[in-house]
């Protein structure tokens, strides 16, 4: 074994051990748990003793065993010992630790052995930090937003900075900003414009970006290059240049403060993107499955809906979650043009309850909530349809 | 049963001329197969007659019927594609019924079609796969599968072995030569393999930039090539060629070539360049042939049954193909029979 791949090994996971417990001190503090001090040198003689140790232990024990010994010492000497905290902080320290056994786990004595294991350990925690680093700078702002909104009123004035959620309180109260919200700022109403507006948007810009984008790939006409290439073009305007031309013209059709209005915008934005998306599947979509198409009978028509239709179900549904993100998270166009709250979306909605000093902050978070959990849901969910379908065009597959 | 025809046919990519007045007239139930180099035009000829690309000039009759106009559909073509085509999303059922389907024949119809082509071709057991659950010559059955319920006048196959393993091809082109045996249709194949084009065709048309070099029985190509082209394009290795120019000739009928003098009747050599050859296998080490040399023997391979062996000869570089249990030694021969001369055009002197 190499003494410089067991050092650099326990002081890489040391740190990262260390990193861990740091982001889960930070969430109790928020919570009302009062540190005296981080305790960061134990943490880390503690973590790199422990992995210092697993090298030498790791055959004779098992696993289990050998974590749940490692647990009861470190939560012993960091929790009784130094600072004497509550049985719930003991428990997530356990399960940070057990994340962190688990990690380990794969390197052992014969592991280290090898010349290039540094390097593999380095990116492994490299990669553990990024991703515990990141979804803790991503998560916190929703954490807040959805902390905020669990508040009352006399809370929130007593101690803004206080981000811990008081579960003592019954369930109506706990959720009383969302009702409240939907019971006197009319959000039922907005959610279901923001839908029809989103979803519309999605249907109108797939109806024409599917032939658009097939005739951009398979046909040949005139000005087709011009067209394809210039596509793209619209993009190079920023929107609040558009804003005020579609705004005079929008006031003469009357079609401001209506859906209709929202949905000729939102489509044509949304459209350039949708075409160049789905023309790059297109492409890569074989030839000779349309010849052979052609032979069996079928017309451009058919062979649209019964071969390229099925076919490209990856990119049109990454199209359609692309352009649904874009059409309900939309607030631009929909602050200029929408002005009677009849007509709101979510994001226009939200806009006005803020501007306005008499809305009390919960409301606006638990509003900020209604409108993030759709899209978060929805991509949690159709992830791996959206990259999938976005490489796809890419690679003949 | 169809008959082919084509007249003064021609095709152009922008400037390109790919097809050039190509005139041939085909026969009932014959297996045609176009061969020639990559670039040739032969897959551009298929597609014409499967109606995938435009007829330029000329015009293409099938039962003396023109079909320049007609749509692809109504010219009772099926082809095999040499990617296979088929419909990734769709089981292999659905793939061989789906032309059916198109045109409203009846369950039964499709279905009694469905599984005597899926017999034919011993896929029965496949029909409710989709294509990626398949291997290479499975599809390539599947693939001339859908084609045989079309029904068609004439099978186009577009090199259809191309994508397949060497032991699946050789495999495979004895099924489609079982498969003409049987269902007696014509069949017009596009290929870039020799092999195929000789042990597959009743009669094979080769083509070189557009032209059409010689057309024959896989025999006559052989044995009686029209022109340089032809005489190697067929056959490997490829044949051997020496120039002859003023050296070389003796007399108006003899030539001095390898330190033979060879004579030939009936020739009158009054040009300044020729080009004569002969095939690797028709080179011997056997010693009674009727002209002799001393080869200087640069390499050779050895497939196991055959050698290949690399000789260098009076600045020519000369292949001979021999049998591998004949002993090489220092006396190589030929006879006048299996020589053939060119002339300077390289056009066949017979």
């Amino acid at each position: 074994m190499k003494i410089k791949n067991l050092l650099i090994y326990s002081i890489i996971s040391s740190f990262f051990l260390l990193s861990l417990i740091s982001i889960w001190k930070i969430l109790v503090t928020l919570q009302g748990l009062k540190l005296e001090n981080f305790n960061t040198q134990i943490i880390f003689i503690l973590g790199f003793l422990f992995s210092f140790l697993n090298i030498f232990i790791r055959e004779r024990l098992n696993f289990i065993v050998k974590f749940l010994f490692f647990a009861f010492i470190f939560v012993y000497v960091d929790g009784f010992l130094i600072s004497k905290l509550p049985i719930w902080y003991n428990i997530g320290i356990v399960f940070i630790l057990y994340f962190f056994a688990s990690k380990t786990k794969k390197y052992n004595y014969k592991f280290l052995k090898n010349e290039h294991s540094t390097q593999l350990i380095l990116f492994d925690f490299l990669t553990l930090f990024g991703i515990v680093l990141f979804s803790f700078v991503i998560l916190f702002p929703f954490y807040m937003m959805l902390v905020t909104s669990f508040k009352t009123q006399i809370a929130l004035l007593i101690n803004p900075l206080d981000f811990s959620i008081d579960f003592n309180q019954n369930i109506k109260d706990l959720f009383k900003s969302y009702f409240v919200i939907f019971t006197s700022y009319n959000f039922g109403k907005y959610i279901l414009t923001s839908s029809i507006v989103s979803l519309g948007t999605v249907f109108i810009t797939l109806i024409f970006a599917i032939p658009a984008a097939y005739a951009i790939a398979r046909l040949n006409f005139f000005g087709k290059t011009f067209m394809s290439t210039s596509i793209l073009i619209i993009y190079m305007f920023p929107a609040i240049v558009l804003v005020i031309p579609l705004y005079t013209v929008f006031s003469q059709l009357g079609l401001r403060n209506s859906i209709s209005g929202l949905l000729i915008v939102y489509t044509a934005t949304t459209l350039p993107v949708a075409i160049y998306m789905l023309q790059g599947y297109f492409k890569s979509i074989p030839k000779e499955l349309e010849e052979a198409a052609i032979l069996d009978k079928l017309s451009w028509f058919g062979i649209i809906i019964k071969i390229i239709l099925p076919l490209s179900i990856p990119a049109i549904s990454s199209v359609a979650l692309y352009v649904f993100m874009i059409a309900w998270n939309e607030f631009l166009f929909s602050l200029m043009f929408l002005d009677n709250p009849n007509s709101f979306t979510l994001s226009r909605a939200i806009q006005y309850l803020s501007g306005d000093a008499e809305t009390p902050r919960q409301y606006l978070m638990a509003g900020s909530v209604i409108v993030t959990l759709p899209v978060l849901f929805i991509f949690v969910y159709f992830e791996k349809y959206l990259v999938s379908g976005l490489t796809a065009g890419s690679v003949k597959g | 049963m169809a008959n082919i025809k084509f007249s003064n046919v021609g095709k152009s990519f922008g400037d390109n001329k790919v097809i050039n007045n190509f005139n041939f007239l085909g026969k009932d139930d014959e297996f045609l197969v176009l061969v020639g180099p990559s670039g040739c035009g032969k897959s551009t000829l298929l597609r014409m007659i499967a109606g995938l690309e435009q007829i330029d000039e000329g015009e293409i009759q099938i039962n003396n019927e023109v079909i320049n106009e007609m749509h692809p559909s109504k010219r009772h073509t099926a082809m095999v594609f040499q990617s296979y085509a088929l419909y990734p999303h769709m089981n292999v059922y659905d793939n061989m019924s789906f032309g059916l389907k198109i045109e409203k024949k009846t369950k039964e119809e499709i279905h009694t079609k469905v599984l005597s082509a899926a017999k034919t071709l011993k896929i029965e057991d496949l029909l409710e796969r989709r294509p990626k659950e398949l291997s290479g010559g499975q599809r390539q059955r599947v693939a001339i599968g859908r084609a045989i319920t079309r029904n068609p006048k004439i099978f186009l196959f577009d090199e259809p072995l191309s994508n397949l393993d060497a032991a699946l091809r050789a495999e495979m082109r004895v099924e489609i030569s079982r498969l003409h045996q049987k269902i007696k249709t014509n069949m017009i194949y596009v290929t870039h393999d020799q092999v195929e084009a000789m042990t597959l065709a009743d009669r094979i048309v080769i083509l070189n930039n557009g032209n059409i070099e010689q057309v024959g029985t896989p025999n006559e190509i052989y044995t009686n090539p029209d022109n340089i082209f032809v005489a190697q394009f067929i056959g490997t290795p490829k044949m051997n060629i020496f120039k002859i120019n003023s050296e070389n000739i003796i007399s108006n009928n003899r030539i001095n070539i390898l330190g033979n003098s060879i004579s030939f009747s009936g020739i009158n050599l009054d040009k300044k360049n020729y080009y004569l050859g002969i095939r690797p296998e028709h080179l011997t080490f056997n010693g009674n042939q009727e002209f002799n040399f001393t080869p200087k023997i640069e390499l050779i391979e050895n497939l196991g049954n055959e050698k290949i062996v690399y000789i260098v000869s009076e600045n020519n570089q000369l292949c001979a193909k021999i049998s591998s249990d004949i002993q090489i030694n220092n006396t190589l021969g030929f006879n006048l029979k299996n020589v053939l001369l060119f002339d300077e055009n390289g056009l066949r002197i017979r």
